[in-house]
């Protein structure tokens, strides 16, 4: 955990002195604090000056009836704070933070397309997430909006701009290198990239306004398939915002079960990304040994949980079903399996000169860079940002196993790489440690399914890095308001720094190892 | 000529993935399709990147908005013939999407569809087998014969025969 020592709260109610603003400590994260509009750029300088690892995780927007509420949810080195602010709905204008903290500002773009705040300092120019054909001046997640109803306009013809003396590549929707739909406009001078200009939505199905019309039973069946490769790490972020909500403790054993999936998930979705860059740098073998090695894993998933890959195995209180004592041998030889093949995948991926050549020195971070974009994740570890949420926030069973949290110094493709081959060894043993100390005792409680008045944060380190989840309940049975920030959203402004300056042959190593998903992006 | 192309067809069908809005679920499953436990290359089925030389279109995901053009354009730009599999729950009918705001809610509102796979995601055996339940669907009725069989005009002929004899 970095500089665990800073007491931000105390240090911003010494900053803050005299300015209205309200510190309520120990709610959403450590502390909430409350601001008018206008003074929040104040508490965001006091905070990136105390600690340089400010950064943004997320912005919720909230319809707050004639007021729309933007909550924005910061972490620092040891804290996790909300501060909240209220714009009146008629006149929704707020001052970026953009400036003060850059890793804003993809997030205050989404907040303007999805609830029509109008952000002075970083103005939207067409639609961020929602479609083109989508009217301007409809928000879909405003309460007052019926938004299955919307007429979409007719679809426009692609404008053809001007680059001057720049060529312009254009990567996608369907591109062989994206398993997923998303477009990168990539302007070049000769081979050198000189700008990306990125288009994401294509993948956006209203995840959040859906949530709203569904029990939380149903909604654990819907996160879960934001992402079908991290889904379980969806699910126990949204399952445990509910349970902080509802004030219930998981058994011990369920708390172990959980930590078991998520890790056998993490080393699916690591596997699956080291073939998936082999794949796109030209080295093939690498892909289908990796791919070889990965089915498993997929069937471990299968045993643990009932489903190769969306394992809908988490619900509200604990988890769907036991571990049997039956299953553990085959568990136990399937890892000792993969710990034996994992030797000659570190050799490949440290020693191999096609490797090497293709990876070092390419898209690097350097870490100043990496903390002010707010990056997370592997990527953030390779800079040397020590954040990783297993150690600096722990749920399910994490406090109480040991394991090392992977950094690398270099912040380019090829440590970015080592620190996922790295982590799969981790995963390995924390999933036999779990084994080894399995608590007896039941694996679930029954909670009611109305949920009482009240809001939370979670945050789960999924294995593209740290995955929030705010959930405000009305004391119905279904949500107020379910808020997703995923790893990739946080990730892709490092992406779009790195490549510039670097040739076209590097956009694909590059962007593979940030490990992009985008049905996580979009939602 | 026909003939020839059915039979290419059918023991070597190339295929184009696209994602219309899925969860990756159903994609990583293609995906995994390709590599060595399930190995569909043994049947012929080859993943293509480019539309213009692929002969079906394997479509996940409920189709958003802004993904439907492009999916359009991408049936629009293989050539025929072409057959549509809708793979997953969402591509079939639109899944755990169904009604959300920026989905249509299936492939079948946008293209014609030749074989649905149901399943969430469905499992990569179960892909196959509905590629290749495609694949005999295809030879069941006999191609329709497009070029008339020349005629035998039998009393020419014959009236010919006895200038051979001499």
């Amino acid at each position: 955990m970095p500089n665990s020592n800073i007491d931000i709260v105390k240090i911003l109610e010494s900053k803050l002195s005299g300015k209205s603003v309200q510190i309520l400590p120990g709610q959403l994260g450590t502390a909430t604090i409350k601001v008018a509009p206008g003074d929040h750029r104040d508490v965001f300088r006091a905070l990136v000056e105390a600690d340089e690892y400010t950064a943004i995780s997320a912005i919720s927007g909230l319809d707050l009836g004639a007021n729309l509420g933007v909550y924005y949810h910061v972490r620092t080195s040891n804290a996790f704070l909300t501060i909240e602010v209220e714009v009146p709905k008629n006149n929704p204008k707020i001052q970026t933070v953009n400036d003060i903290a850059p890793s804003a500002a993809f997030h205050e773009l989404e907040v303007s397309d999805l609830f029509g705040l109008i952000v002075e300092g970083n103005p939207r120019s067409g639609h961020f997430v929602l479609p083109e054909t989508w009217p301007e001046g409809i928000f879909p997640l405003r309460k007052d909006v019926n938004a299955s109803e919307v007429k979409q306009n007719p679809p426009l013809p692609e404008e053809k701009s001007d680059e001057g003396k720049l060529v312009k590549i254009i990567i996608g929707p369907q591109h062989p290198a994206l398993l997923e739909p998303e477009k990168f406009a990539v302007l070049v001078e000769g081979e050198i990239v000189k700008a990306v200009q990125p288009r994401i939505g294509y993948v956006h199905r209203g995840v959040e306004k859906a949530s709203e019309s569904r029990t939380y039973i149903q909604d654990v069946y819907l996160v879960e398939r934001i992402c079908g490769i991290c889904n379980s790490c969806h699910a126990t972020g949204f399952v445990e915002a509910v349970e902080r909500i509802l004030k219930t403790e998981v058994p011990p054993r369920g708390k172990y079960l959980r930590t078991i999936i998520l890790e056998v998930n993490r080393i699916h979705s690591h596997l699956l990304t080291l073939g998936h860059a082999g794949l796109e740098i030209g080295y093939e073998t690498l892909f289908q040994y990796f791919w070889r090695d990965r089915e498993p894993i997929m069937d471990l998933q299968e045993m643990l949980t009932g489903n190769r890959v969306i394992s809908s195995s988490l619900t509200v209180g604990g988890v769907r079903r036991d571990l049997k004592e039956t299953d553990v041998p085959k568990i136990r030889s399937v890892l000792a399996d993969l710990r034996k093949r994992l030797p000659f995948y570190t050799e490949i991926y440290q020693n191999e000169p096609s490797i090497r050549a293709r990876m070092q020195n390419v898209g690097t971070l350097k870490r100043e860079d990496a903390l002010k974009l707010g990056v997370v994740g592997p990527v953030a570890r390779a800079s040397g940002v020590d954040i990783d949420i297993r150690k600096d926030d722990p749920y399910e069973a994490y406090a109480e196993i040991p394991f090392n949290e992977i950094t690398k110094t270099a912040g380019d493709t090829w440590a970015r790489m080592n620190v996922r081959m790295d982590e799969v060894e981790e995963s390995i043993k924390i999933i036999e440690y779990a084994l080894d100390h399995m608590p007896t005792g039941a694996y679930r409680i029954k909670v009611p399914r109305v949920v009482p008045a009240g809001e939370a944060i979670s945050r789960v380190e999924a294995p593209r890095g740290e995955l929030f989840y705010y959930v405000k309940s009305n004391g119905t049975t279904m949500p107020e308001r379910v808020k997703v920030r995923t790893p990739t959203f946080a990730n892709i402004p490092a992406f779009l720094t790195t490549a510039i300056g670097e040739t076209i042959a590097d956009i694909p190593p590059n962007f593979v190892s940030l490990d992009p998903c985008f049905s996580c992006t979009d939602r | 000529m026909t003939n020839f192309a059915m039979w290419s067809r059918l023991k070597s069908p190339w295929v184009i993935h696209f994602n219309s809005g899925a969860c990756n679920g159903c994609d990583i499953e293609i995906v995994a399709l390709l590599t060595p436990k399930y190995d569909v290359e043994r049947f012929g089925i080859k993943l293509e990147p480019s539309p213009r030389h692929a002969d079906v279109l394997l479509v996940t995901g409920s189709v958003t908005h802004q993904c439907a053009e492009r999916l359009k354009r991408i049936y629009d730009q293989m050539p025929q013939p072409k057959f549509v599999v809708a793979i997953g729950a969402c591509a079939c009918s639109g899944g755990v999407f169904q009604g959300n705001y920026n989905v249509l809610g299936g492939v079948d509102k946008v293209l014609p569809v030749n074989a649905y796979i149901p399943g969430c995601p469905p499992r990569p055996e179960a892909i196959i087998d509905g590629v290749v339940k495609l694949l005999n669907a295809l030879k069941a009725p006999p191609a329709p014969k497009t070029v008339k069989e020349p005629e035998i005009v039998v009393e020419k002929m014959e009236e010919v025969k006895p200038d051979a004899k001499q």
